[in-house]
Order: C-alpha cells, then sequence, then structure tokens
C-alpha cells in the first residue's frame, strides 16, 4: 500500500495555483498529525525522565519505599517508553520498529529483578524442634533454627514444633492472600502511619478470618496430639513468630511480631493466624517501611513451643547494647515469665558479669517490682501483685546468674558473635534458653555526651537505653490516637516502655519511659534507629508533661532542661540511612542499571542505532532524537520548505520558525517570511510581549541565536557534556493557531516545551512551561530551576521540581489572567536564561533573583495599565 | 457549550468507582460505571463513551487484559486507560501491545487521571485532535 508520502511525491512537480494549494492542504494535515504524535511523544518522554529522576533521588537514600512502589515506577517507565515507541512509529512509518524488541529485551532484564522471586520449592508444612538446626532458618526462621540448634549443642530448650514457610506459603496460597493483600496496600499510601494504622486493621481482619488448608490443620493437630501424649491435654502453649528475614544484617524486629502466650492445644490453629496476621501491625509494617525490608518473601514460620513454669527469667546480653565498648555480659532479670522484660512494662533487675575467667557479678541494680507475669491454668498469662519481700528480693541467686553468664558465652562462642538470648528457669530450678539472635548490627556507636552539659538537671538515675543525647519539644503519648498527633523530632515520653510505640521512633529525637529497660523491645528499636532512651524513669511523665524542651541523655538515663548544644554538639551529625543496603534499595540498584543510565550519546556515531539502546533511558533518547529529527530536521524537506515561515520582525529576520496549524496567520504568506504583524495567534503575541517587556541586562537577548538558546545558551558547547550533541541544527520552532502556541525547543538532550491555549472556554484554557538541563553542572541547574520555581510559584503556578526539571502550570482561568501568566513565562523564560552560570555564587544569586523579582513585578504593573 | 467527555470506569471494587466517579462528575465529565469485562462490554454498546478506564486485575473469567482485547477487536477506535493495583512490567507491556492508550498504576491522583483522559480523549489542546498513531490516516 502505497504511504501517506508516496502519495504526496506524486503530487509534488504539479504546479498550477490549485494543486499547489492542495499539496500544502496535505501537507498541513499530515504535519497536524504528526505534530500531535510529536506531542504525545514529548509527555511521555517527560513522564519516563521523571520516574527516571525520582529513582535517582532514591537511590541516594534517606527516604523510605517500598518494592511495589519500585515495581510501580518500573512499570510506568516501561508503559511511556512503549508510547514513545508507538508514536515514533506513526511518525516515521514503521522505520524504527525494532525498537520494540528492544523494549521487549530491557524489559524482561528488569522484571527478572523486581518480579522474579518464585516461591521456593516447597518443603514440609510443620517440623519438630527436634529435627531443627542454624541450617533450616530458610524453612523455619532464624529464631526457631537457633532454638533447634541450642538444643544440639547440648542446652536445655523446650520441645515444640514450627508451622514452616512453606506451611505460611500454603496457607496465602489457599486462601489467595497474596494478591489481595498487595492489592490492598497499593490502594493506600503506606508511607503515612495513619493511613498503615487504616491498612493494618483490615488486612490482620482478613488474614485471622481466612480459611487454613485441610493438609496444614492436620499436620499441626497432628503435632499437638503428640504434645497431648508427653505434657496432658492441658499443656499451654507459647505461639511466636519466627519471620524470614529476621535475620538480616542490622536489623532486630525487635517485638515487630506477635507472641501468643498461653495458648490452648484447640486454639493453636487460631492463635497461628493472629501470628501470622501481626506481620502487618503498624509496628511491623512501620518497621519494614523504614528499614526498606519488603514484605513479600517475608514468610513468617510460626513456633509452638510448651509453655515453661517459669520461677524468674529474662534477657542476657553478651556486650553491652548502650556502652558497646564494655566487655562485660548484661543479665536482665524478672520473676516469673520474661515477658515482662521484652514488653518494657516492669522495671527489671540487671546484672553486670564480667568476662573473663572466673566470671564474677560486678554490678547488681535491684529495683521494686510491682507485678510478674505467670502461667495460670485457666487464663493463661496474668499479671499478679509481687508482696513487699518479693518485690525488693532480687530474681536470680548468684550462683544461678554465674550459670547463666557461662552459658551464654558458650552460645556466643557457639555462633561466633555477641548474642541476646531470652531465658527462663522452671519450678525445678532447670535454666531453659528460649531464644537467641545476633545482637551485631543494633550496637550503635555514638560519642559519649559530656558529663556537665550546665542545664539545669530534671531527672537522673534512669536505665541507660539507648546512647546518645538529643534534645526535642515534650510530647506525652498515653493511647494509639496520640500517634497520629506526634509531631517530627518530638521527645518521646510514655509510662511504659510498650513496643507499640515503635512506629513512632524514626520520628522522635528520643524517648523517655517511666518503665522497661535496656533488653525491652523498645530499647532495641531505639538503639537501631540511633534515638537516645532512658527507661525505668520515675515519674517522668509527670515531672516532664508541660515542659517546652529537654535534652535527653541516653548514654548516662539522664534528663535536663533546655537544649544541651555542647551536649549535642559532641553527637554524631544524622542518624543512619537505613535504606542504603537495604533488600529494597538492593531491588531499585539492580533494575535502575536497565533503566537510568545514558549509554547511547552521539546521535552522529554510527552506534547511535536502536540494537544499540541498552536501557530505557536510551529508548527514549533516540525516540526523541528521531522524532525531533522528523519534525524540524534542516534536511526535513516539505515541512521546512512549505510550512515553516521565518519570522520578520521590523523588517528583520529573526531565528523563529512559525507553522500555522490553522487560523494562526491574518494573510497567508507569499514568500518564506511572515511579518509579525501578520500573525494572528493571541497566545503568540502575550507570549512575545512578555519576552520583549525589558532588555536582559547580561548577555543578549532576543538576537540571532534562538529561543532555545533562551533555556539554554551555552547548551550548544559540546565539550560540557556529551549527552548534549545533536545531529540536527538547532531551530526554534512556534506551532500556533488563533487561540494556541506550542514551542518545542532542544539542544541535544536538553529541551523545553512551553504549550497555551487561551480561549472563551475559562476551563480549557492553560499554560504550561517545562525546562531540564543547562549548561552548568548540576548544582547550579538546580539553584537555576529553584529560582525560576521560586519566581512562578510566586505568581500562580503550579511548579514541580525533579533535581534540574521544572514543569509550572496554571490553568482554567479566564482570558484576561491567563494572558498575563504567559507574559510572565515569556518574561521569565528571557530573563532566566545563562542563569545557571552565574549560579556558582550564592551572593549574585541573590542579587539576580531580588532584580528579577522587582523587575517581574514592574512589567505586570505596567501590562495591567 | 462544549461536549462533556463521557468516560466508562470499570472496576470490580464499589467503593473505588464510587469515589473515582464522583470526582470525575465533580469535574464535568460524564461517567458510566461497570463492574466486569461483560458488563463494560454491553455499556461500551450501548453509549458509546469517549474512554474507558480498566482495571486489570477483575474476576470472573474476563480479566483486564481479556476485556482490554475484546474492546480492541469490537472497538478498535477507543482509547483504554489501564489501572492497575498490582504494578508489573510484563504486564504493562502485555497491555500496551494489546493497545491500550496508557497504563496508571494505583492510588491514582484525580488531577493525573484527569490529564490521561483528556489527552486520550483529544480533548487536550488543537493539536492532539483526534490522533493516536499514523494507522487511522494512513488508510
Amino acid at each position: 500500500m502505497a504511504t501517506f508520502w508516496n502519495r504526496l511525491s506524486r503530487l509534488i512537480g504539479l504546479s498550477s495555483p490549485e494543486e499547489d494549494e492542495a499539496l500544502e492542504r496535505a501537507l498541513r494535515l499530515d504535519f497536524r498529525r504528526r505534530c500531535a504524535l510529536f506531542r504525545q511523544l514529548v509527555n511521555s518522554n517527560n513522564r519516563a525522565l521523571e520516574v527516571m529522576s525520582d529513582m535517582e533521588e532514591m537511590l541516594r537514600g534517606g527516604k523510605p519505599f517500598g518494592l511495589p512502589q519500585v515495581r510501580g515506577m518500573c512499570a510506568q517507565a516501561t508503559a511511556n517508553v512503549f508510547k514513545m515507541i508507538r508514536c515514533l512509529e506513526g511518525m516515521t512509518d514503521g522505520r524504527y520498529n525494532a525498537l520494540y524488541d528492544r523494549l521487549r529485551a530491557v524489559q524482561q532484564e528488569i522484571g527478572r529483578h523486581v518480579e522474579g522471586g518464585r516461591d521456593p520449592v516447597p518443603g514440609p508444612l510443620v517440623l519438630g524442634l527436634d529435627a531443627i538446626g542454624a541450617a533450616d532458618a530458610g524453612e523455619v526462621g532464624p529464631k526457631m533454627a537457633n532454638l533447634g540448634e541450642l538444643g544440639r549443642i547440648g542446652l536445655d530448650v523446650p520441645s515444640g514444633f514450627v508451622i514452616t514457610a512453606s506451611g505460611f506459603r500454603r496457607f496465602f496460597e489457599h486462601a489467595s492472600l497474596s494478591a489481595e493483600i498487595e492489592g490492598i496496600i497499593r490502594d493506600r499510601q503506606v508511607d503515612r502511619l495513619d493511613a498503615r494504622y487504616a491498612l493494618s486493621s483490615t488486612i490482620q481482619e482478613l488474614i485471622v478470618a481466612a480459611p487454613l488448608p485441610d493438609d496444614l490443620v492436620q499436620a499441626i493437630e497432628a503435632q499437638c496430639q503428640a504434645l497431648a501424649e508427653t505434657y496432658g491435654d492441658e499443656v499451654r502453649l507459647a505461639v511466636r513468630s519466627s519471620a524470614l528475614g529476621e535475620d538480616l544484617p542490622d536489623a532486630s524486629f525487635a517485638g515487630q511480631y506477635r507472641t501468643e502466650l498461653g495458648v490452648r492445644l484447640d486454639q493453636v490453629t487460631r492463635s497461628y493466624k493472629e501470628v501470622v496476621a501481626s506481620k502487618y501491625g503498624v509496628a511491623a509494617m512501620t518497621y519494614r517501611w523504614n528499614r526498606g525490608i519488603p514484605d513479600e518473601g517475608m514468610a513468617v514460620c510460626v513456633g509452638c513451643l510448651p509453655m515453661v513454669d517459669a520461677s524468674s527469667g529474662g534477657v542476657v546480653y553478651t556486650r553491652d547494647p548502650v556502652h558497646p565498648s564494655d566487655r562485660r555480659l548484661v543479665i536482665h532479670a524478672v520473676p516469673g515469665l520474661p515477658t515482662a522484660v521484652v514488653d518494657g512494662n516492669v522495671q527489671a533487675d540487671r546484672y553486670l558479669v564480667s568476662r573473663d575467667e572466673p566470671m564474677r557479678i560486678e554490678e547488681s541494680h535491684v529495683p521494686r517490682k510491682q507485678t510478674m507475669a505467670q502461667l495460670d491454668a485457666m487464663e493463661g498469662v496474668v499479671h499478679v501483685p509481687l508482696q513487699d519481700s518479693e518485690a525488693e528480693a532480687p530474681a536470680l541467686a548468684p550462683q544461678v546468674i554465674i550459670d547463666l553468664a557461662e552459658k551464654t558465652l558458650a552460645v556466643e562462642r557457639h555462633f561466633g558473635q555477641p548474642q541476646d538470648v531470652e531465658w527462663v528457669v522452671d519450678r525445678q530450678g532447670t535454666l531453659i534458653f528460649l531464644q537467641a539472635r545476633p545482637m551485631t548490627g543494633h550496637m550503635p556507636v555514638v560519642p559519649e555526651p559530656q558529663d556537665d552539659p550546665g542545664l539545669p538537671l530534671l531527672l537522673e538515675g534512669g536505665e541507660p537505653a539507648s546512647p546518645g543525647a538529643a534534645c526535642g519539644p515534650v510530647f506525652v503519648v498515653r493511647k494509639n490516637a496520640d500517634a497520629f498527633s506526634f509531631p517530627e523530632g518530638a521527645v518521646l515520653v510514655a509510662a511504659q516502655a510498650l513496643p507499640r510505640w515503635a512506629p513512632l521512633l524514626p520520628r522522635a529525637s528520643a524517648v523517655v519511659a517511666e518503665t522497661g529497660s535496656a533488653a525491652g523491645h523498645l530499647a532495641n528499636v531505639a538503639r537501631e534507629f540511633d534515638v537516645p532512651a532512658v527507661f525505668g524513669l520515675e515519674n517522668a511523665v509527670s515531672v516532664l508533661d508541660g515542659n517546652q524542651m529537654i535534652t535527653v541523655d541516653g548514654t548516662h538515663g539522664r534528663i535536663f532542661s533546655g537544649c544541651a548544644e555542647e551536649l549535642l554538639a559532641s553527637q554524631a551529625g544524622k542518624g543512619p540511612d537505613f535504606m542504603l543496603g537495604s533488600p529494597v534499595m538492593n531491588t531499585l540498584t539492580s533494575v535502575a542499571r536497565h533503566i537510568v543510565p545514558l549509554t547511547l550519546l552521539d546521535p552522529e556515531s554510527p552506534d547511535f542505532r536502536p540494537d544499540f539502546c541498552r536501557t530505557l533511558h536510551d529508548i527514549t533518547r533516540f525516540c526523541h532524537e528521531k522524532s525531533v529529527g522528523e519534525l524540524f530536521a534542516a534536511d526535513s524537506g516539505p515541512v521546512r520548505k512549505r510550512l515553516a515561515k521565518q519570522l520578520r520582525y521590523n523588517g528583520r529576520p529573526l531565528k523563529y520558525w512559525l507553522i500555522d496549524l490553522g487560523n494562526g496567520f491574518t494573510n497567508p504568506p507569499q514568500d518564506r517570511y511572515i511579518d509579525f504583524e501578520n500573525i494572528a495567534s493571541r497566545p503568540l503575541h502575550v507570549l512575545w510581549e512578555g519576552m520583549t517587556a525589558q532588555e536582559w541586562g547580561g548577555p543578549p537577548v532576543l538576537d540571532v541565536k534562538g529561543f532555545a538558546s533562551i533555556i539554554n545558551q551555552a547548551a550548544s558547547n559540546r565539550d560540557i557534556e556529551p549527552a548534549m550533541a545533536s545531529s540536527f541544527e538547532v531551530k526554534n520552532y512556534f506551532m500556533i493557531t488563533d487561540t494556541f502556541l506550542s514551542l518545542q525547543s532542544r539542544f541535544g538532550f536538553h529541551f523545553c516545551t512551553l504549550e497555551a491555549l487561551i480561549g472563551d472556554v475559562t476551563d480549557e484554557n492553560y499554560a504550561s512551561f517545562r525546562f531540564k538541563g543547562g549548561a552548568a553542572d548540576l548544582d547550579r541547574r538546580i539553584l537555576r530551576a529553584e529560582l525560576v520555581a521560586d519566581l512562578l510559584e510566586e505568581h500562580g503556578f503550579r511548579t514541580e521540581l525533579r533535581q534540574d526539571a521544572l514543569l509550572a502550570r496554571a490553568e482554567a482561568l479566564p482570558r484576561v489572567e491567563l494572558e498575563e501568566k504567559l507574559r510572565i513565562l515569556g518574561f521569565v523564560m528571557i530573563h532566566t536564561k545563562q542563569l545557571d552560570m552565574v549560579m556558582k555564587n550564592r551572593d549574585m544569586a541573590i542579587v539576580y533573583e531580588q532584580r528579577l523579582r522587582r523587575d517581574l513585578a514592574s512589567m505586570i504593573a505596567k501590562s495591567r495599565q | 457549550m462544549v461536549k462533556p467527555i463521557s468516560v466508562l470506569l470499570v472496576d470490580d471494587e464499589v467503593d473505588l468507582l464510587d469515589f473515582l466517579s464522583k470526582r470525575l462528575a465533580r469535574r464535568g465529565f460524564l461517567v458510566q460505571t461497570a463492574n466486569n469485562g461483560r458488563q463494560a462490554l454491553a455499556a461500551i454498546s450501548a453509549s458509546k463513551p469517549d474512554v474507558v478506564i480498566l482495571d486489570m486485575l477483575m474476576p470472573g473469567g474476563m480479566d483486564g487484559l481479556a476485556t482490554l482485547g475484546e474492546i480492541r477487536r469490537l472497538f478498535p477506535h477507543l482509547e483504554v486507560v489501564l489501572l492497575t493495583a498490582h504494578a508489573s512490567t510484563e504486564a504493562a507491556l502485555r497491555g500496551m501491545e494489546l493497545g491500550a492508550y496508557d497504563y496508571m498504576v494505583k492510588p491514582v491522583a484525580i488531577g493525573e487521571l484527569v490529564l490521561k483522559i483528556e489527552e486520550a480523549s483529544g480533548a487536550r489542546g488543537p493539536m492532539t485532535s483526534g490522533t493516536r498513531t499514523g494507522n487511522r490516516y494512513d488508510a
């Protein structure tokens, strides 16, 4: 089939005026079609580049994001690049259709990183604890694998079983939970805490209501039956999580998942679902979000262990987490079950034990303990008040402390790194280990705050729970709803050091609580996020409430009134950047390699071909270059010869070409020039008024350099940035109608777009302006973009900034108002040209900004007269 | 008086349909809704909307991509924007290859959706009127 151009070529050579006119009409029609495609292509190009800028920003770290977000960005970039190829296909009769294959190849590379992750081969749905060792972490989670390992090295551990990662996947697959949950999460804004609260309950309800598959229920029941035969029907279980990925370096996951205590055998399946659902608890979701840990792939394995009737219990750290240089072991102990220590709702004994043989107790801190947690045959776990004598007594006898320290040190030796170990002593005096995990990584190294900051001391004697010093206004949290109003940078003050406050830690400057210890979950998370914390500080709420500003010294357990600058000055600057090195960041880094880099630099190289496009950026570059060539290149024949008319102003030809898309000229031009007086496009007239309102004080303006150089004059220097090279002669084309104006102007990779529609229908009116790039280095280009954005915002434009890329829009305004906006754009385009080059000097930049602001105001005032 | 752009929203989530249709109606669009692919095809036959916004994941044997295929077969000039909560480059590419006008990821900003609908319907700017690819004009 003959193409449009074939048909046109048959027309060329005809010379009668009617035929000539017919040819011009046909050319104009086809040009309009190509313009429309070009415009779509540019829009898609902009969107794809925006995604790339966002990715670059995310790659610098500092801001949390999730895997669904990465996946969404990849998909958007892919769709936009596809659209560009489709537009280019329409503009060039399919000349570059090989690009589709390149896109497919790049997409497969991206998909491999971000959409891969096929589930591993299914294993057993449940496993007995006696069959488990450290090597089984992939199936039972690191916590249960370590526990099995402790049994293997001869320590006492509970018996019991684990519902495995395969069991978890079987459950989710059976109830189609994965897709449903991902959909729910994707629909909401997970980056907001209040949204997370709503999300959390929706998802947890969904999980608890979902049916378990029969084979999983049967496997669990068989294990329960075996426990009943050993311990009797009345045995109570602890049902606790052991999630995959909990062994990630530097991520403690302390207290993120639910543990159900005192569970009867007939309640195990229900408790299992509750623990699994806690994967989507607010604390856990917030934690993963802030640490860049993806939701998916994180199977929750669940251990079901007969509970020990404990006389005492607690936590041992084989290194002091608050003073890591101290080599002593730190033991936290309470009478009864250890849950009180990790939940942070009571005070605990603290013993410091020397590491070297013979081990000895070097310090004992024995506070008064109000209650203890106990297993009750009917009620499960209950908190009972302690008699005076019990409340004051140490929770452990000295020989038990030494025995515990020796065995825990053996655990450290076995695993080869400092350990965080949970234990109980049963009524028969047997020491039983419940959990061991490495504590490497959540031991922050911060400088010691100085002794006397010279401020009024408000409280002291608290237990240092997370080292360092910070100041901020006091904010007392009493109920969950307080979390919504918690201000960034405040000091979180609570009656109890409960894990439920953990989601606020990334926003808190410090934490203070009346109960709790360094061994609790909240302390763990505080140390992880480098937030100083002091726990076990009696009367903290009543003393601190109402204080404007306090300084928390987490190293020494003290609180000062006011902000102790000296104390803070000794602190390391910002907290750790958790995104760097996180699993989600690693995924982004892998996919970005196929999206962001530009390797196709030189359009004049023989390698500037579809099959040399290696990244999505390469494809966008190729499409943009070829589409510009198609419309505007010097050799684009009929367009240039027939349609584009050079602008003549006061009899002098300027380097602007105008293409009439309909009613743009008052009289048809007789030669290759169009005189300014013959332009009927209202938007162009108005823009021109802004452009010519005032001489530019700097380098020459409105000279023969052309309109594109207004934005980016120095870009023609190819030595500055290779990506700027372009094979096309730079021309500045306005496409106009009586009510419409479009300017596409580019230098190599950089370009600017201005569009305006000013008609009688207010709702349809708009002006948009977009530019990116410049000749200076990135910092200066960003400064210039910020300055332009500021100026335009001051005049009612909506702006979006991404590094040096600026988009400004004004829309749905009556004609007169929009005309003023267009005048402002004309002015700003002229008077900010080359401004990036002077941005090296901030003082100079301020002078320019003030001058621009003043001149712009006076231009507006004049035009209103 | 400018004729309003008519939009058909197809999604099995009734809450989302309700939310989006109210917002779009407030912006002057003529909005219809359908809960599944079959309903969508019937609605298109009956009222010939300018643009279809189509969810990709729908139950009942006819998901978004299958619906898209049918729309392209029966109404080749109708623009379809895909909307999904489960973004993937594979699905994006397949949808675009099947002839979707564009592909958007939930949650979608209403302003962005409006722009996309206007763009797809050819309403924004005189240069875009009725043009999508070269094929229509080469015939």
